[in-house]
Protein backbone atom coordinates (compact mmCIF):
# COMPACT_ATOMS: atom_id res chain seq x y z
CA UNK A 1 0.00 0.00 0.00
CA UNK A 2 1.39 3.46 -0.77
CA UNK A 3 2.30 5.68 2.16
CA UNK A 4 -0.85 7.03 3.74
CA UNK A 5 -1.70 10.63 3.25
CA UNK A 6 -1.45 12.21 6.67
CA UNK A 7 -4.26 14.64 5.90
CA UNK A 8 -6.68 11.80 5.27
CA UNK A 9 -5.48 10.06 8.41
CA UNK A 10 -6.17 13.20 10.43
CA UNK A 11 -9.64 13.52 8.96
CA UNK A 12 -10.57 9.92 9.60
CA UNK A 13 -8.76 9.09 12.79
CA UNK A 14 -7.93 12.19 14.80
CA UNK A 15 -11.17 12.01 16.75
CA UNK A 16 -11.04 8.33 17.80
CA UNK A 17 -7.33 8.64 18.52
CA UNK A 18 -8.03 11.66 20.70
CA UNK A 19 -10.70 9.69 22.58
CA UNK A 20 -8.24 6.83 22.96
CA UNK A 21 -5.54 9.07 24.38
CA UNK A 22 -8.04 10.69 26.70
CA UNK A 23 -9.08 7.28 27.97
CA UNK A 24 -5.50 6.25 28.58
CA UNK A 25 -4.34 9.52 30.12
CA UNK A 26 -7.55 10.80 31.70
CA UNK A 27 -6.49 14.37 31.23
CA UNK A 28 -7.59 16.78 28.48
CA UNK A 29 -4.33 18.63 28.06
CA UNK A 30 -2.28 15.43 28.11
CA UNK A 31 -4.57 13.95 25.46
CA UNK A 32 -4.28 17.10 23.38
CA UNK A 33 -0.51 17.11 23.58
CA UNK A 34 -0.18 13.43 22.74
CA UNK A 35 -2.61 13.80 19.85
CA UNK A 36 -0.31 16.37 18.29
CA UNK A 37 2.75 14.27 18.92
CA UNK A 38 1.05 11.21 17.42
CA UNK A 39 0.10 12.95 14.20
CA UNK A 40 3.45 14.68 13.89
CA UNK A 41 5.08 11.26 14.02
CA UNK A 42 2.54 10.00 11.50
CA UNK A 43 3.18 12.90 9.15
CA UNK A 44 6.92 12.41 9.40
CA UNK A 45 6.55 8.74 8.56
CA UNK A 46 4.19 9.56 5.70
CA UNK A 47 6.63 12.13 4.34
CA UNK A 48 9.39 9.53 4.46
CA UNK A 49 7.12 7.26 2.45
CA UNK A 50 7.06 4.43 4.99
CA UNK A 51 4.67 1.80 3.70
CA UNK A 52 1.79 0.97 6.01
CA UNK A 53 -0.47 -2.04 5.65
CA UNK A 54 -3.00 -1.36 8.41
CA UNK A 55 -3.28 2.41 8.90
CA UNK A 56 -5.71 2.15 11.80
CA UNK A 57 -3.70 -0.34 13.82
CA UNK A 58 -0.52 1.57 12.97
CA UNK A 59 -2.02 4.84 14.20
CA UNK A 60 -3.08 3.21 17.44
CA UNK A 61 0.42 1.80 17.82
CA UNK A 62 1.93 5.25 17.40
CA UNK A 63 -0.62 6.75 19.82
CA UNK A 64 0.05 3.99 22.35
CA UNK A 65 3.80 4.63 22.27
CA UNK A 66 3.29 8.36 22.49
CA UNK A 67 1.02 7.99 25.52
CA UNK A 68 3.47 5.60 27.12
CA UNK A 69 6.43 7.93 26.87
CA UNK A 70 4.22 10.79 28.01
CA UNK A 71 3.09 8.71 30.98
CA UNK A 72 6.67 7.99 31.93
CA UNK A 73 7.49 11.69 31.76
CA UNK A 74 4.49 12.55 33.96
CA UNK A 75 5.41 9.86 36.46
CA UNK A 76 8.90 11.30 36.69
CA UNK A 77 7.53 14.77 37.19
CA UNK A 78 5.10 13.62 39.86
CA UNK A 79 7.77 11.72 41.71
CA UNK A 80 9.86 14.86 41.73
CA UNK A 81 6.98 16.95 42.93
CA UNK A 82 6.18 14.51 45.70
CA UNK A 83 9.77 14.57 46.80
CA UNK A 84 9.62 18.32 46.90
CA UNK A 85 6.26 18.48 48.59
CA UNK A 86 5.98 16.36 51.75
CA UNK A 87 2.55 17.82 52.57
CA UNK A 88 0.96 16.39 49.47
CA UNK A 89 -0.46 13.31 51.18
CA UNK A 90 -1.76 15.25 54.14
CA UNK A 91 -3.59 17.62 51.85
CA UNK A 92 -5.23 14.83 49.90
CA UNK A 93 -6.36 13.31 53.20
CA UNK A 94 -8.28 16.45 54.04
CA UNK A 95 -10.44 16.28 50.92
CA UNK A 96 -13.95 15.78 52.26
CA UNK A 97 -15.34 12.26 51.88
CA UNK A 98 -17.35 12.00 48.70
CA UNK A 99 -20.46 9.96 48.11
CA UNK A 100 -20.07 6.19 48.03
CA UNK A 101 -20.53 6.02 44.26
CA UNK A 102 -17.79 8.55 43.64
CA UNK A 103 -15.45 6.67 45.93
CA UNK A 104 -16.17 3.49 44.06
CA UNK A 105 -15.57 5.10 40.68
CA UNK A 106 -12.35 6.57 41.93
CA UNK A 107 -11.27 3.10 43.07
CA UNK A 108 -12.10 1.66 39.69
CA UNK A 109 -10.29 4.48 37.97
CA UNK A 110 -7.18 3.99 40.04
CA UNK A 111 -7.37 0.25 39.37
CA UNK A 112 -7.34 1.07 35.65
CA UNK A 113 -4.33 3.27 36.28
CA UNK A 114 -2.52 0.49 38.15
CA UNK A 115 -2.88 -1.98 35.29
CA UNK A 116 0.25 -2.91 33.38
CA UNK A 117 0.26 -0.59 30.35
CA UNK A 118 -0.16 -3.37 27.83
CA UNK A 119 -3.25 -4.71 29.60
CA UNK A 120 -4.77 -1.28 29.99
CA UNK A 121 -4.24 -0.37 26.37
CA UNK A 122 -5.52 -3.76 25.18
CA UNK A 123 -8.70 -3.33 27.21
CA UNK A 124 -9.33 0.22 26.01
CA UNK A 125 -8.59 -0.63 22.38
CA UNK A 126 -10.89 -3.62 22.42
CA UNK A 127 -13.79 -2.30 24.44
CA UNK A 128 -13.82 1.45 23.84
CA UNK A 129 -12.07 1.91 20.50
CA UNK A 130 -13.85 -1.05 18.97
CA UNK A 131 -10.77 -2.74 17.52
CA UNK A 132 -10.77 -6.42 16.62
CA UNK A 133 -8.24 -8.60 18.45
CA UNK A 134 -6.28 -8.75 15.17
CA UNK A 135 -6.01 -4.97 15.22
CA UNK A 136 -5.27 -4.81 18.94
CA UNK A 137 -2.47 -7.30 18.34
CA UNK A 138 -1.12 -5.28 15.43
CA UNK A 139 -1.23 -2.08 17.50
CA UNK A 140 0.53 -3.65 20.47
CA UNK A 141 2.96 -5.76 18.50
CA UNK A 142 1.67 -9.11 19.64
CA UNK A 143 -0.55 -11.93 18.39
CA UNK A 144 -4.34 -11.62 18.43
CA UNK A 145 -4.46 -14.40 21.05
CA UNK A 146 -2.03 -12.51 23.26
CA UNK A 147 -4.06 -9.33 22.74
CA UNK A 148 -7.16 -11.13 23.93
CA UNK A 149 -5.32 -12.63 26.89
CA UNK A 150 -4.15 -9.15 27.89
CA UNK A 151 -7.72 -7.85 27.87
CA UNK A 152 -8.94 -10.64 30.12
CA UNK A 153 -5.91 -10.35 32.39
CA UNK A 154 -6.72 -6.68 32.84
CA UNK A 155 -10.22 -7.56 33.96
CA UNK A 156 -9.00 -10.34 36.23
CA UNK A 157 -6.50 -8.03 37.90
CA UNK A 158 -9.07 -5.36 38.54
CA UNK A 159 -11.54 -7.83 39.93
CA UNK A 160 -8.89 -9.10 42.30
CA UNK A 161 -7.86 -5.65 43.44
CA UNK A 162 -11.42 -4.55 43.94
CA UNK A 163 -12.29 -7.74 45.76
CA UNK A 164 -14.63 -9.06 43.14
CA UNK A 165 -13.35 -12.55 42.64
CA UNK A 166 -16.83 -13.87 42.03
CA UNK A 167 -19.39 -12.63 39.59
CA UNK A 168 -21.46 -9.64 40.47
CA UNK B 1 -3.95 -18.25 27.60
CA UNK B 2 -3.92 -21.25 29.93
CA UNK B 3 -6.85 -23.58 30.22
CA UNK B 4 -7.36 -22.49 33.82
CA UNK B 5 -7.79 -18.84 32.89
CA UNK B 6 -10.01 -19.71 29.96
CA UNK B 7 -12.23 -21.73 32.26
CA UNK B 8 -12.45 -18.96 34.77
CA UNK B 9 -13.44 -16.50 32.08
CA UNK B 10 -16.07 -18.83 30.73
CA UNK B 11 -17.70 -18.61 34.13
CA UNK B 12 -18.44 -14.96 33.38
CA UNK B 13 -20.43 -14.78 30.16
CA UNK B 14 -21.22 -11.21 31.11
CA UNK B 15 -17.64 -10.18 30.41
CA UNK B 16 -17.56 -11.84 27.01
CA UNK B 17 -20.82 -10.21 26.01
CA UNK B 18 -19.58 -6.86 27.31
CA UNK B 19 -16.39 -7.12 25.29
CA UNK B 20 -18.30 -8.16 22.20
CA UNK B 21 -16.55 -11.54 22.20
CA UNK B 22 -19.84 -13.36 21.90
CA UNK B 23 -23.35 -12.20 21.26
CA UNK B 24 -25.19 -14.17 23.88
CA UNK B 25 -26.99 -11.54 25.91
CA UNK B 26 -25.75 -11.38 29.47
CA UNK B 27 -25.89 -8.69 32.09
CA UNK B 28 -22.62 -6.83 32.35
CA UNK B 29 -20.87 -7.25 35.71
CA UNK B 30 -20.80 -4.33 38.11
CA UNK B 31 -17.17 -3.56 37.37
CA UNK B 32 -17.97 -3.45 33.65
CA UNK B 33 -20.71 -0.94 34.25
CA UNK B 34 -18.39 1.17 36.37
CA UNK B 35 -15.69 1.06 33.71
CA UNK B 36 -18.28 2.28 31.24
CA UNK B 37 -19.20 5.12 33.58
CA UNK B 38 -15.58 6.24 33.59
CA UNK B 39 -14.47 5.53 30.04
CA UNK B 40 -17.38 5.09 27.64
CA UNK B 41 -18.30 8.72 27.08
CA UNK B 42 -14.77 9.75 26.16
CA UNK B 43 -13.59 13.33 26.15
CA UNK B 44 -16.00 16.27 26.32
CA UNK B 45 -16.90 17.72 22.92
CA UNK B 46 -15.29 21.00 23.95
CA UNK B 47 -12.04 19.17 24.72
CA UNK B 48 -12.13 17.51 21.32
CA UNK B 49 -12.80 20.83 19.65
CA UNK B 50 -9.89 22.44 21.38
CA UNK B 51 -7.62 19.46 20.62
CA UNK B 52 -8.67 19.46 16.96
CA UNK B 53 -7.89 23.12 16.52
CA UNK B 54 -4.57 22.80 18.28
CA UNK B 55 -3.71 19.80 16.13
CA UNK B 56 -4.49 21.60 12.89
CA UNK B 57 -2.42 24.52 13.99
CA UNK B 58 0.52 22.34 14.93
CA UNK B 59 0.43 20.32 11.73
CA UNK B 60 0.11 23.39 9.55
CA UNK B 61 3.17 24.86 11.18
CA UNK B 62 5.14 21.64 10.97
CA UNK B 63 4.20 20.26 7.59
CA UNK B 64 4.04 22.05 4.27
CA UNK B 65 0.54 21.90 2.85
CA UNK B 66 0.09 19.74 -0.22
CA UNK B 67 -0.28 21.10 -3.71
CA UNK B 68 -3.52 20.22 -5.44
CA UNK B 69 -3.73 19.44 -9.09
CA UNK B 70 -6.47 19.00 -11.63
CA UNK B 71 -6.99 18.39 -15.31
CA UNK B 72 -8.62 20.13 -18.20
CA UNK B 73 -9.56 17.16 -20.30
CA UNK B 74 -10.23 19.09 -23.52
CA UNK B 75 -9.03 22.48 -24.63
CA UNK B 76 -8.02 24.02 -27.97
CA UNK B 77 -4.40 23.13 -27.13
CA UNK B 78 -5.18 19.63 -25.89
CA UNK B 79 -5.51 18.30 -22.36
CA UNK B 80 -3.80 20.28 -19.61
CA UNK B 81 -2.69 19.60 -16.07
CA UNK B 82 -2.51 22.37 -13.55
CA UNK B 83 -1.59 22.65 -9.90
CA UNK B 84 -2.12 25.18 -7.15
CA UNK B 85 -0.53 25.80 -3.78
CA UNK B 86 -1.99 28.03 -1.07
CA UNK B 87 -0.05 30.88 -2.70
CA UNK B 88 -1.33 30.39 -6.21
CA UNK B 89 -0.83 28.53 -9.44
CA UNK B 90 2.38 26.45 -9.41
CA UNK B 91 2.11 24.49 -12.62
CA UNK B 92 0.44 24.26 -15.99
CA UNK B 93 1.52 21.37 -18.16
CA UNK B 94 0.51 20.07 -21.52
CA UNK B 95 -0.85 16.58 -21.62
CA UNK B 96 1.31 13.77 -20.21
CA UNK B 97 0.62 10.72 -18.04
CA UNK B 98 -0.79 11.68 -14.66
CA UNK B 99 1.77 9.74 -12.61
CA UNK B 100 4.59 11.46 -14.47
CA UNK B 101 3.08 14.89 -13.94
CA UNK B 102 2.49 14.22 -10.26
CA UNK B 103 6.00 12.94 -9.68
CA UNK B 104 7.65 15.88 -11.37
CA UNK B 105 5.35 18.25 -9.47
CA UNK B 106 6.27 16.66 -6.13
CA UNK B 107 9.95 16.70 -6.98
CA UNK B 108 9.83 20.32 -7.99
CA UNK B 109 7.72 21.64 -5.10
CA UNK B 110 8.89 19.26 -2.35
CA UNK B 111 5.24 18.86 -1.40
CA UNK B 112 2.75 16.08 -1.65
CA UNK B 113 0.57 16.45 -4.73
CA UNK B 114 -3.08 15.53 -4.40
CA UNK B 115 -5.62 15.50 -7.17
CA UNK B 116 -8.58 17.65 -6.19
CA UNK B 117 -11.21 19.46 -8.18
CA UNK B 118 -12.25 22.18 -5.75
CA UNK B 119 -8.94 23.93 -5.12
CA UNK B 120 -8.07 23.94 -8.83
CA UNK B 121 -11.51 24.94 -10.05
CA UNK B 122 -10.91 28.66 -10.42
CA UNK B 123 -7.67 28.23 -12.35
CA UNK B 124 -9.16 25.57 -14.60
CA UNK B 125 -12.12 27.74 -15.47
CA UNK B 126 -9.99 30.79 -16.23
CA UNK B 127 -7.57 28.80 -18.33
CA UNK B 128 -10.29 27.19 -20.38
CA UNK B 129 -12.13 30.49 -20.81
CA UNK B 130 -8.91 32.12 -21.95
CA UNK B 131 -8.16 29.44 -24.49
CA UNK B 132 -11.70 29.61 -25.82
CA UNK B 133 -11.42 33.37 -26.22
CA UNK B 134 -13.96 34.13 -23.50
CA UNK B 135 -11.44 35.78 -21.21
CA UNK B 136 -8.78 38.32 -22.05
CA UNK B 137 -6.56 38.22 -19.00
CA UNK B 138 -5.98 36.03 -15.99
CA UNK B 139 -6.71 37.06 -12.47
CA UNK B 140 -4.75 34.32 -10.77
CA UNK B 141 -1.92 34.47 -8.27
CA UNK B 142 1.12 32.52 -9.33
CA UNK B 143 3.49 30.79 -6.95
CA UNK B 144 7.05 31.00 -8.23
CA UNK B 145 8.69 30.11 -4.93
CA UNK B 146 10.07 26.90 -6.42
CA UNK B 147 12.13 28.42 -9.22
CA UNK B 148 15.55 30.08 -9.11
CA UNK B 149 15.84 33.81 -8.56
CA UNK B 150 17.05 34.28 -12.12
CA UNK B 151 14.15 32.33 -13.61
CA UNK B 152 11.70 34.16 -11.39
CA UNK B 153 12.95 37.53 -12.70
CA UNK B 154 12.70 36.31 -16.28
CA UNK B 155 9.18 34.99 -15.73
CA UNK B 156 8.07 38.21 -14.04
CA UNK B 157 9.41 40.15 -17.01
CA UNK B 158 7.54 37.86 -19.42
CA UNK B 159 4.39 38.36 -17.36
CA UNK B 160 4.70 42.08 -18.00
CA UNK B 161 4.49 41.65 -21.78
CA UNK B 162 0.91 42.71 -22.53
CA UNK B 163 -1.54 40.63 -24.49
CA UNK B 164 -1.33 41.33 -28.18
CA UNK B 165 2.33 42.36 -28.00
CA UNK B 166 5.57 40.43 -28.13
CA UNK B 167 9.06 40.81 -26.79
CA UNK B 168 12.39 39.12 -27.50
CA UNK B 169 14.83 37.11 -25.42
CA UNK B 170 17.32 39.93 -25.74
CA UNK B 171 14.85 42.54 -24.58
CA UNK B 172 13.94 40.48 -21.53
CA UNK B 173 17.63 39.97 -20.81
CA UNK B 174 18.18 43.72 -20.90
CA UNK B 175 15.11 44.33 -18.78
CA UNK B 176 16.42 42.18 -15.96
CA UNK B 177 19.82 43.81 -16.22
CA UNK B 178 21.60 40.85 -17.84
CA UNK B 179 21.96 42.04 -21.43
CA UNK B 180 24.29 39.17 -22.33
CA UNK B 181 22.04 36.47 -20.97
CA UNK B 182 19.62 36.14 -23.89
CA UNK B 183 20.34 32.44 -24.21
CA UNK B 184 19.79 31.83 -20.46
CA UNK B 185 16.58 33.83 -20.75
CA UNK B 186 15.51 31.48 -23.52
CA UNK B 187 16.21 28.50 -21.30
CA UNK B 188 14.40 30.03 -18.35
CA UNK B 189 11.35 30.65 -20.51
CA UNK B 190 11.63 27.20 -22.05
CA UNK B 191 11.20 25.67 -18.62
CA UNK B 192 8.43 28.05 -17.60
CA UNK B 193 6.43 26.01 -15.06
CA UNK B 194 3.24 27.99 -15.74
CA UNK B 195 2.94 28.37 -19.53
CA UNK B 196 -0.02 30.23 -21.04
CA UNK B 197 -0.68 32.08 -17.76
CA UNK B 198 2.89 33.34 -17.68
CA UNK B 199 3.01 34.22 -21.38
CA UNK B 200 6.40 32.93 -22.42
CA UNK B 201 4.81 32.47 -25.84
CA UNK B 202 4.95 36.26 -26.21
CA UNK B 203 8.73 36.18 -26.21
CA UNK B 204 10.38 35.58 -29.57
CA UNK B 205 13.80 35.31 -31.14
CA UNK B 206 15.66 38.50 -32.03
CA UNK B 207 14.66 38.12 -35.68
CA UNK B 208 10.99 37.85 -34.72
CA UNK B 209 11.00 34.09 -35.27
CA UNK B 210 8.87 32.04 -32.93
CA UNK B 211 12.01 30.11 -32.07
CA UNK B 212 10.60 27.39 -29.90
CA UNK B 213 7.90 26.31 -27.51
CA UNK B 214 8.00 23.44 -25.09
CA UNK B 215 4.28 22.84 -25.06
CA UNK B 216 2.59 20.09 -26.99
CA UNK B 217 2.57 20.97 -30.65
CA UNK B 218 5.66 23.12 -30.10
CA UNK B 219 5.77 26.18 -32.31
CA UNK B 220 2.31 25.51 -33.69
CA UNK B 221 0.86 25.96 -30.22
CA UNK B 222 2.91 29.09 -29.70
CA UNK B 223 1.63 30.53 -32.98
CA UNK B 224 -1.90 29.54 -32.09
CA UNK B 225 -1.70 31.32 -28.74
CA UNK B 226 -0.34 34.48 -30.38
CA UNK B 227 -3.09 34.33 -32.95
CA UNK B 228 -5.66 33.95 -30.20
CA UNK B 229 -4.25 37.10 -28.65
CA UNK B 230 -4.17 38.84 -32.03
CA UNK B 231 -0.54 39.67 -31.53
CA UNK B 232 1.08 42.10 -33.93
CA UNK B 233 4.10 40.15 -35.06
CA UNK B 234 7.11 41.90 -36.54
CA UNK B 235 7.60 40.00 -39.76
CA UNK B 236 5.85 36.82 -38.62
CA UNK B 237 7.91 33.81 -39.56
CA UNK B 238 7.95 30.45 -37.88
CA UNK B 239 11.39 28.89 -37.85
CA UNK B 240 11.13 25.10 -37.79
Amino acid sequence: MPPPDSEILVREYARPIHAYLWRLLRDPSAAEECLQETFLRVATAAARGDPVTHPRAWLYAVATNTARSYGREIARRERREQELDPDLEDRSATVPEAAERRVRLRQVESAVGRLPPKQRTALVLRKYQGLSYDEVGAALGCSPASARANVYQALRHMREWLGEEGDS
Amino acid sequence: MTAGKAKRLKAHPGWEAWLGDNDRPARAPRLARDLDAILAAGPKPADWDQARRALQHKLQAAIPAPVYYGRIARSPVGALWLAVSEQGLVAVEFDRPEAEFRRSLERRTHRRALRADDPTDKARRQLLDYLKGRRRRFSLDVDLSHVSTFQRRVLHAAQAVPRGQVSTYGQIARQIGKPRAARAVGQALGSNPIPIVIPCHRVLGADGSLHGYSGRGGIRTKAWLLQLEQAQLPGFSAVP
